[in-house]
Parts: C-alpha cells; sequence; structure tokens
C-alpha cells in the first residue's frame, strides 16, 4: 500500500499530503537493502576491541645469549669521523637489532668470548673536532646497548684505517691491550675485570697486537719479526722478546690483517704465500709457509686484497680468503670472489663466487656457519652459507664507509 | 690516511692499474734506496726537507691518475682548498708521514713524495683517492697510507684532506 507523504512547498510554506510514485517506492525499498547489507558487513568490524592507547614507548632488550649468526659492522664514517658506528644485524632474518656510537676514528669492538661484556676503545673531543682529547675503554650492556661505564685511556690510540688488530684482549679476556702511535709506539694495558688502566709501555719498532696466550701477545715489527710481550697477572710488563723474522718484508710483506687459528697465527703476504706461526710456546716458532695460489693461479695475478680479507672457522679448519686478480699495489682491493682451503692439508677446496664485490669477509662461529662480506663503497651486507657457498640474503643501507664485520 | 678504493667497481683496481706498474719492481728497488740517501727516515720530515723548484708536470692534480699520487690515501687538498703541496685554510699540517715514490711522466725520474695529511677539521669529503704503489703494512709506518698521519700535528688526529710533496729526487742524477 502506498503511503502518503507529507512535502513543504517551496513558496508557502505549507504542509501538503502527497501520495509517493511507485518508482520511488521502489527505489526507497532498494537503498533500505542496501543500508543493510552494509550493517551487516560491518557487523564484523564492529565487534573488534579498537587499539587502545600503548603509552610511551619502551627500548627493545636484546636477548642475553647472542645468536651465533649475528653480525656486529664497524663503520668508520670517513666523511663524518667523530661519528663512528658500530651496527648489530640479524644474519638469520636480515634484521637490524641496533647500533651503538661509538667516537671518533672508530675502528672496531672487542667481544669477550662470553659475550657478557662489549668493549669499544673510543677517541672523543670536547668541541667535536677540536678541543681536548680523550681516549676511553667504553663498556657496553650487550642486551640494552648502553654504556655501563668507562677508562679513561692514554689519548694516543691508534688512528689508521681500520683492521682486527689493533687492540685485542688476552686469551683469559681479562686484559685488553691497545696499540699506540704518536708516533711512538707503545701500548696500552686495561684491566677490564677491575675496570682500571694498568699502564703503558714503549715498543719501539713494533705495531698492532696479537695475542698468544692468557698473559702474552705478539706485536708485529718493521723487520719481519714478531715481539712477545709477556705480562704477569696484575697486567704489568715482565718481559719484551724481538724474535728473529720470518718473512722478508721489503720484497713480500704480510698484511697486518693475520687471523688466528688455535694456536696458531696465519699470516699472509701480498702476493698470497701463507705464514703459520706456532704460539702456544713461551715463543712463537714460524712454521713452513704455502701459496695460496698454484703456479698458474700466480700466472692470472691472483692476489688476496681488502680491509678483512681473511677469514677462518675455527672447528672445521676451514681459511677463508678474498681474493682478485691485479698486480702489485693491489692489496687492498676489493674481490668479489672467496677461496677457501683446509688449513690442515693446505689445500683449496671450494671456490666461492660473490654477489658483488666485497673489502671485509667473515665467518660465524657456530657448526652451520654463515659468510659475511660487505663492500666499503657499497653499504650492503650480504649473507651466505658458509659451508655450500649459496647466497642467502642481502641486508641493505647498512651504514656508510663498513669496515669490519664481527661475530659473536 | 688511506683508503676508500672507490665506491665503483672501476675504482680502486682500476686507479692502481693505470699507473705505470710495469716498473714497479725497478721502483721498488729505487724505493729502497731513495730511503737510504733521504737523511731522517724513516720518516720524512716535511718541514726539514730541501724542496727542488717545482719540476715540469703534466697532468690534473684534482684526478686521482696525477704523477704525485701514486700512493696516497684520502681526499685531495687540490680538490678541498689547498693545493697538492699546500693545505686548505684553518687547516694544520701534519709535520710527520709517509712517503711513496712516484715517476713523473714528463722527464721520466722517479721522485720521493710525502704525503702530508693536513688536520684539525672534519674530512673535506671531495676527490677521494687510493693508490698503493709500493704502499706497505702499518708495521712499517713510513710508507703505509693507513695511518692518520694527523696524529702527529699540533691539532690531533682530526682529518681533512691529503697533499703530495715533492722531497726530491729517489736517485740522484749522474
Amino acid at each position: 500500500m502506498l503511503k502518503p507523504v507529507y512535502v513543504y512547498t517551496k513558496w508557502y510554506f505549507k504542509r501538503t499530503r502527497v501520495l509517493p510514485s511507485p518508482v520511488f517506492m521502489k527505489a526507497k525499498l532498494m537503498l533500505r537493502k542496501l543500508i543493510f547489507l552494509l550493517w551487516v558487513l560491518s557487523l564484523p568490524v564492529a565487534s573488534q576491541a579498537e587499539i587502545k592507547p600503548e603509552g610511551v614507548p619502551e627500548s627493545v632488550v636484546l636477548s642475553a645469549e647472542p645468536n651465533p649468526h649475528w653480525v656486529w659492522v664497524s663503520d668508520i664514517v670517513f666523511h663524518h669521523m667523530a661519528d663512528g658506528k658500530a651496527y648489530l644485524v640479524d644474519g638469520d632474518s636480515g634484521r637490524f637489532l641496533g647500533m651503538l656510537s661509538t667516537g671518533m676514528g672508530f675502528v672496531a669492538l672487542e667481544l669477550p668470548s662470553d659475550y657478557s661484556q662489549i668493549y669499544s676503545p673510543e677517541t672523543y673531543f670536547s668541541r667535536g673536532t677540536r678541543g681536548e682529547r680523550t681516549d676511553v675503554i667504553t663498556f657496553y650492556d650487550p642486551r640494552n646497548l648502553k654504556p655501563t661505564g668507562e677508562v679513561v685511556i692514554p689519548s694516543k690510540r691508534f688512528s689508521a684505517m681500520p683492521t682486527h688488530n689493533y687492540f685485542a684482549l688476552t686469551d683469559d679476556d681479562r686484559f685488553l691491550i691497545v696499540y699506540n702511535f704518536t708516533p711512538a709506539q707503545s701500548v696500552s694495558i686495561i684491566d677490564v675485570k677491575e675496570r682500571r688502566l694498568v699502564g703503558e709501555t714503549t715498543t719501539a719498532g713494533c705495531a698492532l697486537v696479537l695475542p698468544s696466550g692468557i698473559r702474552s701477545f705478539l706485536m708485529m715489527c718493521g723487520d719481519g719479526s714478531l715481539m712477545t710481550v709477556t705480562l704477569n697477572d696484575a697486567g704489568e710488563v715482565t718481559n719484551k722478546q724481538r724474535n728473529d723474522p720470518f718473512f722478508d718484508p721489503q720484497t713480500d710483506p704480510v698484511t697486518e690483517k693475520a687471523v688466528r687459528w688455535g694456536d696458531t697465527w696465519i699470516f699472509v703476504s701480498f702476493k698470497g704465500d701463507v705464514y703459520p706461526v706456532d704460539v702456544s710456546g713461551d715463543q712463537p716458532k714460524p712454521g713452513k709457509s704455502w701459496s695460496l695460489f698454484s703456479a698458474a693461479e700466480r700466472g692470472e695475478s691472483w692476489r688476496p686484497g681488502g680491509i678483512q680479507h681473511l677469514a677462518v672457522h675455527e672447528a672445521s679448519g676451514k681459511l677463508y680468503s678474498l681474493v682478485h686478480q691485479g698486480g702489485n699495489g693491489t692489496h687492498k682491493d676489493p674481490g668479489q670472489d672467496v677461496w677457501v682451503y683446509d688449513l690442515k692439508t693446505q689445500q683449496q677446496i671450494q671456490k666461492i663466487k660473490l654477489d658483488r664485490l666485497a673489502t671485509s669477509i667473515q665467518v660465524s662461529k657456530d657448526d652451520a656457519p654463515l659468510m659475511f662480506s660487505i663492500f666499503i663503497g657499497d653499504p650492503t651486507l650480504d649473507v651466505y652459507d658458509a659451508f655450500s657457498g649459496k647466497h642467502l640474503r642481502s641486508v641493505h643501507e647498512i651504514g656508510f664507509t663498513p669496515t669490519l664485520l664481527q661475530t659473536p | 690516511m688511506k683508503w676508500l678504493d672507490e665506491f665503483s667497481e672501476n675504482s680502486a683496481r682500476s686507479m692502481a692499474r693505470q699507473s705505470s706498474r710495469r716498473s714497479f719492481v725497478a721502483r721498488l728497488g729505487t724505493l729502497m734506496l731513495g730511503a737510504a740517501v733521504v737523511p731522517l727516515l724513516p720518516v720524512a720530515r716535511a718541514s726539514q726537507s730541501k724542496r727542488p723548484s717545482a719540476p715540469e708536470e703534466s697532468g690534473d692534480p684534482r684526478n686521482c691518475d696525477y704523477w704525485r699520487y701514486c700512493a696516497i690515501d684520502g681526499f685531495l687538498c687540490d680538490c678541498c682548498g689547498g693545493s697538492y703541496n699546500s693545505c686548505p685554510p684553518g687547516t694544520t699540517i701534519s709535520p710527520i708521514t709517509w712517503i711513496g715514490t712516484c715517476t713523473n711522466p714528463v722527464d721520466g725520474k722517479d721522485y720521493i713524495i710525502s704525503y702530508n695529511d693536513c688536520c684539525g677539521k672534519s674530512s673535506c669529503g671531495r676527490c677521494l683517492c687510493n693508490r698503493n704503489e709500493g704502499e706497505k703494512p702499518v708495521y712499517m709506518p713510513s710508507l703505509s697510507n693507513d695511518i692518520n698521519w694527523c696524529a702527529t700535528s699540533s691539532v690531533d688526529i682530526p682529518y681533512n684532506c691529503s697533499t703530495a710533496v715533492v722531497l726530491g729526487l729517489a736517485v740522484a742524477d749522474t
């Protein structure tokens, strides 16, 4: 039945009763159906609770047990060197987990074997790039990445293109040894347990810090020899012993980027000769040298090169070497090939082709290791299966001039 | 300072390749001889050196291929308000630094080059150049361009750019 409706005429403001047309009524019915349909569709949404206010955000806290597939990426930030950084990335997910601000001329972190602390040799100036210089070892909590304290050290910390051997912990993680260069050469010794500076000792003619025991470390000297520095339990120097040269630094020097495999330090020369040095005794004992390259590969001008061109997987005894084709003077060139060697047999066992150029490589310490690579000129972290060589993922925008890679 | 091999595939490799590596072995010999005849090494003291009158040269000192830059590492001062042998305004030179031996293509002679860093301001950021002919690891400091030689300056380690100063002939004319 048609229901009358009331309309108001424009000019008279008089209420008039009229009957609607059938077309109007049909449209009205359709509109009602449409409204009902929309109401039904809206029911699930309406039944959900609204997003509650979240309050003031809290900071993420990381696991106290590090994932062995985490990697710390160091960045000297060459174009803004007062603002060094370290980034933590999860190699399994590619997720960026957090970072540290680490001052001017940043080199790398020092990670004790239990990962209970993070130590960072840092330099600050009171006016940013001028004023009074203060060098410190900053202690960070690895869970919240906050500084927990510091030890002021002599303001002489070596400032250079980063490598891993500018400072190191003794084998029991008790003393941190920091190389100084002004250009007078010395080391500062820090007791990280008591958080105090033990002292400084001169090391004329010798540079870098290569741990060789719980109370000793080696330094590399300009004549191709090593110097053994021995400490007592208080961290004081009790002996400095220069050993005989074990390579010729004038004709084919080893790089300062040596890596350690158990009690053996592995040095590799510009041309690819490997010099193992056994440090299990009181004094270092050089072993028989061997070459990364066959005669044919030498003929093809294969060379090691990069910033962190060597990595060791301790358990499997594998040496990873970043290589490229080039001549003399290319010892810091990037490479796109990683050749893998069995350190026991000294044989090449695998060739891995990287997805992109790299200046640094690192291998995680676990039994299913990842290999990481990065190029200082292209801050993309690449993640590989270290055994198969398969590329797993790329993580982009990791800093500005990434230099070194460290795994817990 | 050393470094940053370029931010492209061409960079480090090509730069190093372009610069007369064929004569490297010969020049390594002269470098060693040169190190013996230049007094006060193992570190070169620019302030005490007798700089010869400028030799005839060719090339662009704002280009990494310039002959003096055969072992340089860092930002070229010529692009930063200074020149290949002077520091930008307001910066302070590092008196002690590393040396290289480079061949001047015009006269064919080998010259000892002192790569003094200019210090006291943040990085210039222009004309990054890294070449490593005859360059050695940091345990041989006088031949290492990885070292921030601003550490030897009066204004300490803030690094701005690098120069390439001729100290003299690597081997005296006979």
